[in-house]
């Protein structure tokens, strides 16, 4: 079976290496001389400019990871997928209308909704893929 | 749905893994496949089926609750 719109596999890693690059950047960007991004900004002002560049490195890196091919592509795995995709969309707009009636700051909510979706995709997606890892060594080879 | 690749397989003398890379899938899909976990596509389970060299039916049974 063919799976459509898929990365290549080696693309998980390119992701994860987007994402890892991205974490010290936001870490240590006051010593970097950015505070965080504010509406007061000008557009494409270098604060708004960090802004942008790291949070599209985490959502880029976080998107090739999470839409990359896994090593043998079945209907088995896309299935899996798809159960997670589902969940990771009602996680999110969980999250986001409880977040729409608890607060206002809709800058945040934005960014929760721009990573909930693929992180929790990533971790059902992976967390079942380890399971049925675990179950095939359990069982063994079983003859 | 349940199966009995478990069966057919020991008939055929036969592993999870050499069963895997004939229909070409992964050897965790025979096994979510083998312990119900998974229902296969129609075109998975005829090609299950000729391995075996066997009727899909004879490989792949309805329960009740189906």
């Amino acid at each position: 079976m063919k799976s459509r719109f898929l990365f290549p596999y080696w693309c998980r890693y390119l992701g994860w290496g987007l994402f890892l690059v991205h974490i010290p950047i936001v870490l240590f960007r006051k010593q970097l001389g950015f505070e965080a991004h504010g509406p007061d900004d000008g557009l494409l002002s270098s604060q708004h400019v960090f802004f942008m560049t790291t949070t599209l490195l985490m959502a880029i890196g976080l998107f090739l990871a999470a839409f990359a091919k896994e090593r043998i592509e079945d209907e088995q795995i896309s299935q899996l997928r798809l159960d997670s995709l589902q969940w990771a969309i009602y996680v999110n707009y969980l999250l986001l209308i409880v977040s729409l009636i608890l607060t206002n700051d809709t800058q945040h909510i934005l960014f929760l909704n721009l990573m909930v979706p693929l992180v929790f995709f990533i971790v059902r997606f992976q967390w079942k893929i380890f399971q049925n890892n675990r179950l095939l060594k359990r069982d063994g080879d079983l003859r | 749905m349940k199966n009995n690749i478990r069966v057919e397989r020991a008939i055929k003398n036969i592993t999870q893994a050499e069963l895997a890379e004939l229909i070409d899938v992964s050897r965790q899909t025979i096994n979510t496949i083998e312990s119900n976990r998974y229902v296969p596509s129609t075109v998975l389970a005829l090609k299950i089926a000729r391995v075996f060299g066997k009727p899909v039916e004879d490989v792949f049974m309805l329960e009740d609750e189906d």
